[in-house]
């Protein structure tokens, strides 16, 4: 996949690193590059433009990040289920523009694309979690980025599976929309990788999921990093309840399982869409006629729009039938939703996360 | 070029009814069609500015989903029977809302109603109130009493008990349990 961009930044202390010079030396031709003392300054949004958000998008600013690299998720709170995920933030924004990405809310003030140069701080920085953690962790960097757009650019991917490859006692999640998987089969990730690919049905892609890989070419990425030696994960999420879409999203399950052999599936996550008001706000003023964001959302008591639940609990449960059906053995867990939903529609206690986290880590699977 | 000719009645609408300005822009954006019919629906049923807003907001989001134009949505028949209809102008604007909904969330509209029928004809007695969530927003009913003093507490008990199959079933329903296909 290839990503248009406006111009580069490069933040002056930052232009001798590796990465920057990866990314210059791999731009096409046409693209400004101009060098800029305070990148944080070349990340913030131009409100004299159209679509602040969107000309984000288009610029790229290779800067050094100030604060700690690994947080924990950011959807993680008392109030849900959680899947005890750490994140590790290398970049911020995202080329692809998809009508519901929370991202559109998360950083309007800073939407400039901004990848942090010295990445490789992170790695310290995890040798000293992992110092003190008595589990193994999954790490994951698609949180407030893809973690596969532009590595034909950074090839970031590179040094962090080579970096976890070591490590056998953490699991890198790279999650993606992509099929920017070339970086990837050039590696032996002995197993620590596991590449996980965000899923909708066609009619969802086609209607929101802007410049993102089409999902059957999701799919063969997923089974090609499969058959090179990574573990491979699903996130349905965000599920959105249009008219069919028990049909749709069963129809894409059938796709996926005829793909992947689903023996080897470590997990699916289910999570129904979910928007804060801002966000549904941000989301239908950038892309009024999506029909995908006129569900039937209403207000829930965590104050996000979601379909309204007996709607969510339906599609969720005839989502996990279909899985279960195929008896893989992947684990399903839902994202972001409390308890009481979680035991109605997957029969069970959500786990502890940081046991959920660990068992997703060992790339123990439901049958594990 | 021209103002088109219901232009001028819209503002004059838009200025005593203090209709906010991106409404009035967004009214005028409108086709010919659609913009006569929402200046004859609300002028008919004598709307105040707050339900403009709503009913508009509503209809925009049909008109998206649906791909039909805002005339279009104010022919259906179950609209154009509150806009012929021969009610108060107030009443007859509420009712216009609750249609426009129920068009825009027909399925939470259909599980509202299904609801709402059964436990109308559980025929609990007063005292007992079973409120299912604000717009179905949580899979959780609650159900309340009010009693005066310990015999009376006794027979709403008894009445509940009574009806506790039921009740189950009205649970599931709200927690997404025993719907039909086509209903959800
Ligand atoms: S791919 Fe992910 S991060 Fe990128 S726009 Fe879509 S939802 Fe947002």
């Amino acid at each position: 996949m290839r990503f248009e961009l406006d111009a580069v930044y490069v933040e002056e202390e930052m232009r001798a690193t590796a990465l920057a010079r990866r990314v210059i030396a791999a731009l096409p031709p046409g693209v400004p590059i101009r060098h800029v003392p305070d990148g944080r300054i070349a990340a913030r949004a131009d409100r004299a433009a159209a679509d602040p958000f969107a000309a984000g998008k288009r610029r790229m600013v290779i800067m050094r990040r100030r604060s700690r690299f690994l947080t924990g998720c950011p959807a993680a709170s008392n109030e849900f289920a959680c899947c005890g995920y750490l994140v590790m933030e290398l970049a911020s924004n995202c080329p692809m523009d998809c009508g519901y990405c929370f991202l559109q809310e998360f950083v309007a003030d800073n939407p400039g694309f901004q990848v942090y140069a010295n990445y490789a701080d992170a790695f310290a920085e995890l040798d000293r979690v992992r110092a003190g953690a008595d589990r193994p962790l999954r790490i994951g960097t698609g949180e407030l980025a893809d973690s596969l757009a532009f590595d034909s650019l950074t090839g970031m991917s590179r040094d962090l599976v080579r970096y976890f490859a070591g490590r056998d006692d953490l699991t890198l999640e790279l999650k993606t929309k992509t099929d920017e998987i070339e970086n990837l089969l050039e590696i032996d990730s002995r197993g620590r990788t596991l590449v996980s690919w965000t899923l909708s049905p066609e009619r969802v892609f086609r209607s929101s999921e802007h410049r993102t890989a089409p999902p059957a070419a999701r799919i063969a990425a997923a089974r090609r990093v499969l058959e090179a030696g990574y573990r491979v994960g699903f996130h349905l999420d965000p599920i959105i309840a249009c008219d069919g879409a028990e049909r749709d999203y069963s129809a894409l399950l059938d796709e996926v399982f005829a793909a992947v052999p689903t023996a080897r599936i470590e997990f699916i996550s289910l999570g129904g869409l979910r928007m804060t008001p801002g966000l549904r706000a941000a989301a239908r003023r950038r892309f009024p006629r999506d029909p995908m964001l006129l569900g039937e959302e209403v207000l829930a008591p965590d104050g996000r729009y979601r379909a309204f639940a007996p709607l969510r609990m339906r599609l969720y449960e005839a989502i996990n039938r279909r899985i279960a059906r195929e008896k893989s053995g992947a684990r399903v867990y839902l994202c972001m939703e409390n308890a009481a939903i979680y035991r109605r529609v997957l029969g069970a206690a959500p786990p502890a996360p940081a046991a959920l986290g660990a068992a997703l880590a060992d790339g123990k699977r439901r049958d594990g | 070029m021209s103002a088109p000719a219901d232009e001028a009645a819209i503002r004059e609408w838009a200025a005593a009814r203090r209709l906010p300005a991106p409404y009035l822009a967004r009214w005028l954006e409108l086709g010919p069609e659609d913009r006569a019919a929402l200046l004859e629906t609300a002028v008919g049923l004598r709307m105040r500015a707050g339900q403009l807003i709503a009913a508009f907001d509503l209809m925009e989001e049909i008109s998206v989903r649906d791909a039909r134009p805002v005339a279009a949505i104010l022919a259906r028949a179950e609209v154009r029977r509150i806009l012929d209809g021969s009610g108060s102008g107030p009443g007859r604007a509420a009712a216009l809302l609750g249609a426009l909904r129920a068009i825009r969330f027909p399925r939470l509209a259909r599980a509202t109603e299904r609801i709402t029928c059964e436990i109308a004809a559980l025929g609990l007695p007063r005292g007992i109130r079973i409120a299912p969530p604000r717009e179905l927003a949580s899979g959780e009913i609650r159900i309340e009493l009010a009693a005066h003093g310990s015999e009376d507490l006794r027979g709403l008990l008894d009445a509940l008990s009574r009806r506790a199959a039921e009740l189950a079933r009205i649970a599931d329903l709200v927690a997404g349990v025993g719907w039909n296909d086509d209903e959800i």
